[in-house]
């Protein structure tokens, strides 16, 4: 069985009248990369604010290493990278100061020579005396990495890190997180709404609302277990539509236009789909699985 | 960690332009000073005598450097009070409106020892201003004015002191009006602690010490019981050395109040910042 | 004719007091006079009501007609009305008229009290009473009391220097009902202590200033650089 890096048990939170979280419960275990998910407004932040001793609990438990805050503060926040929202920096300093700033407190020693190293991981080789004032968000997200990864830390928590990233920047951030993953085994809790990013990196998740968190599990399984919404572009839409529904029973077929359908069916199905249509002189110019989790992200949070 | 801490947040403060406001206003004020003493110092000296000086007549060198000296100190009753309040507000609240007090506070240090650096490090840029302050006024004065006896005018009269017994009377006048400043240092970090931004506890520490000052200056028995307990009663005590004799008493029962404020006040933001949710 | 003839005895001898009075204060005069220039080393105590301040030495230089500097370390307070202004107001003979007031003892000593009136009504000197040793022809108390200073007492003491008229010892009784303490930016807004009501007991007092002066050099000569202003 995984080691436990974090344990939330009946989480909550409020600030005054307003119920921020009210029952969250989850589990990242080592080597997760944890998919922390949810709408806008439903306590994701506040759970990672708890999680980071930024914000005090209401009631419930928070296991950091099997260890509490109570107890093992300064341990447990020396194993832990993180960048909620927008990293900031003091905006009268260098980007090379900055870090320095936040390393000697890190609980780490790092030399000039490992930050310089860092500033090249992360692309910000060369920029290490300019003050971070002028940096773009982009590489203040960068430089957020940098700082997070800085110490060596064992759990990387990072809320919504590709938020104002262009293309290039998210696919830079994936690359990032898999390579932590991959190469260093780091545990990484991510909260993002990018879900084809957490669908493509994420081995597990959770699915919080209105401060309750209502689905944990493993990605895959958890989305195995759900039907596959499907597109096809077709030569003959006519023809294939009552061919689908005598071959596949209780199918619900939308056409979108004269040359597409959508379709929910089970996995295992569309290879059959594909193979009927085929024998039935229908050409397939496109099958297309819609976005998984944000179907299965949509029902959870709808129902 | 704390030490550690200590040093980063002098980086910030030196790095800071707002630093460097308080030395560059300090040093416009005592030269403006200066050049006002130097061009007709001998009409501000009349108005001191002159209710004397139709009896008695003072020879001697009575606009030197120890006087000027002196003069410029009076200004720390508001001034300079202002120009530490501008950098030290700032410590706690002006991270929390740049966004970084969330990424400090998610550090391996407790916030306790962040409050406590932050102190520290105000201390020290308040020490480094008072130095500044007696190079300018003590050593810079005497190298204009040349030295001599100090007459200091209070509500007593005249006190007349001896050049030979004077730089000692300025050294520890100038460590008790560090502890003033300190305080209004302590006044301002408690303000930050409680604040988001960076005006706010800087206003507000000045309002403070404007309010106190007429209360502590208004000669009314509703507030002779609470007077001895202001701290800008007692920031003033420096010129108690300046006395003859020197009321040693009275100068200490005033360290003892500033001390207590400075610990109290350190100790309300301490706890404010111990307890407080950051969600900026 | 009785009422004539004591009218004349009368005004014989008024005239007759009148002559001795200025044949004194000339003998006082011309002493003064002797002295062209000196200087001296003055030790100045000071024991004056709302003022504190250390005994101060000072070396003071005196030049005919009215030269005067004092040069000191520190800061001095003398009496507005110098030690040295009575001697230049006596100098001028013609600006004043003398009358003779009888005797006093003082101490065990014989004094002629003279009354020396300025002829001008614009004299600063208003009037001066002067208790004179008529063996040695030297001031031993005087009263003076001019416009802008009021009234001082200042006695005299002498020992080394006697033949010269110069003492080695003053005192100075001065009015202080006029002092008052301006509330300036060296005032102590912050004082809490309270308001003395015996304040109003000490305008009464008088202020008292003690010189003492040794080691005269007396006309030798004193350059008249020393007594520019610097």
């Amino acid at each position: 069985m995984s080691e436990e890096v974090i344990k939330v048990e009946k989480l909550a939170k409020n600030f005054g009248s307003f119920e921020a979280v009210r029952d969250v419960s989850f589990t990242v275990n080592k080597g997760d990369v944890f998919g922390f998910l949810g709408p806008n407004g439903a306590g994701k932040s506040t759970t990672i604010r708890c999680l980071l001793s930024l914000i005090r609990l209401n009631a419930g438990t928070i296991q950091m290493f099997g260890k509490s805050y109570a107890t093992h503060r300064y341990e447990i926040l020396s194993k832990i990278g993180s960048i909620i929202e927008k990293p900031d920096f003091y905006n009268y300093l260098s980007a090379q100061k900055n870090l320095e700033i936040f390393a000697r407190i890190s609980g780490a020693t790092v030399s000039t020579k490992e930050i310089h190293e860092m500033l090249e991981f992360v692309g910000l080789g060369g920029r290490g005396k300019d003050k971070t004032k002028g940096f773009s968000h982009g590489m203040k997200q960068r430089l957020g990495i940098a700082q997070t990864l800085l110490h060596k830390p064992e759990l990387i928590i990072l809320d919504e890190p590709t938020t104002g990233l262009d293309p290039q920047g998210i696919i830079e951030i994936r690359n990032l997180i898999l390579r932590l993953k991959n190469e260093q085994n780091k545990t990484i809790l991510l909260s993002s709404h990018q879900l084809s990013e957490i669908e493509l990196i994420a081995n597990r998740m959770v699915i919080i609302t209105k401060g309750k968190s209502l689905v944990e599990g493993n990605v895959q399984e958890l989305l195995n277990a759900q039907e596959l919404t499907v597109r096809l572009e077709l030569s003959d839409v006519n023809k294939a539509i009552p061919l689908i529904q005598q071959h596949f029973a209780n199918v619900e077929i939308t056409r979108i236009n004269e040359v597409e359908i959508s379709l929910s069916i089970e996995k295992k199905q569309v290879s059959h789909l594909n193979k009927m249509l085929g024998e039935n002189n229908i050409l397939v110019y496109a099958l297309e699985p819609k976005r998984k989790l944000e179907d299965f992200f949509m029902k959870i949070v709808q129902s | 960690m704390l030490l550690k801490n200590i040093y980063n947040e002098f980086i910030k403060i030196l790095a800071k332009p707002r630093s460097y406001i308080g030395i560059g206003a300090l040093t416009l004020l005592i030269c403006i000073i200066l050049f006002a003493m130097k061009a007709d110092g001998s009409s501000f000296i009349s108005f001191v005598t002159s209710s004397f000086e139709q009896t008695l007549s003072f020879n001697g060198t009575i606009l030197n450097g120890n006087l000027i000296a002196f003069i410029i100190l009076q200004m720390l009753i508001v001034h300079i009070p202002l120009l530490v309040a501008l950098v030290t507000g700032d410590l706690i609240s002006g991270e929390a409106a740049m966004g970084t007090v969330r990424m400090l506070a998610t550090k391996p240090i407790s916030r306790t020892k962040i409050v406590i650096s932050k102190f520290i490090a105000g201390a020290v840029y308040t020490f480094i201003l008072t130095l500044w302050l007696i190079f300018l006024s003590l050593f810079v004065s005497k190298f204009i004015f040349g030295s001599g006896d100090l007459i200091v005018l209070n509500s007593e009269g005249l006190v007349i002191l001896k050049e030979q017994d004077i730089l000692w009377r300025y050294g520890l006048s100038f460590i008790v009006a560090f502890l003033s400043l300190l305080t209004v240092s302590s006044v301002s970090i408690c303000f930050s602690a409680f604040a988001e931004n960076s005006i706010g506890p800087i206003v507000s520490t000045m309002a403070v010490i404007i309010l106190f000052t007429i209360i502590g200056s208004m000669d009314v028995s509703v507030f002779q019981n609470i007077k001895p307990f202001l701290f800008t009663t007692h920031m003033a005590s420096w010129r108690s050395f300046f006395e003859d004799p020197v009321p040693y008493s009275k100068i200490f029962n005033s360290i003892i109040i500033l001390v207590v404020h400075n610990v109290l006040l350190v100790s309300i933001a301490i706890i404010k910042f111990n307890k407080k949710d950051i969600t900026s | 004719m009785k009422k004539l003839l004591f009218l004349s005895l009368f005004f014989i001898q008024v005239t007759s007091y009148s002559q001795e009075a200025n044949q004194l204060l000339e003998r006082v005069v011309a002493k003064i006079t002797s002295v062209k220039d000196y200087s001296v080393d003055a030790a100045i105590k000071t024991d004056i009501p709302f003022i504190k301040i250390l005994p101060v030495k000072a070396k003071i230089y005196f030049k005919q007609k009215d030269k005067f500097k004092i040069v000191s370390k520190g800061i001095v307070i003398l009496p507005k009305q110098g030690f040295t202004d009575v001697n230049t107001f006596l100098r001028k003979t013609n600006s004043y008229m003398a009358v003779d007031g009888g005797s006093k003892m003082i101490g065990e000593l014989k004094t002629s009290l003279i009354t020396v009136i300025p002829t001008s009504e614009n004299s600063e000197f208003v009037l001066a009473k002067l208790w004179i040793d008529p063996k040695n022809a030297v001031i031993i108390s005087s009263q003076i009391t001019t416009r802008s200073s009021g009234t001082v007492n200042v006695d005299y003491f002498y020992t080394s220097e006697l033949a010269f008229g110069l003492p080695s010892e003053l005192i100075f009784e001065i009015d202080i009902k006029k002092f008052k303490m301006p509330k300036s930016v060296a005032a102590d807004i912050n004082n809490d202590k309270p308001k003395d009501k015996s304040k109003k007991k000490t305008a009464d007092k008088k202020g008292i200033i003690t010189i003492k002066l040794s080691n005269y050099v007396i006309n030798k000569g004193i350059n008249d650089a020393i007594f520019e202003k610097k």
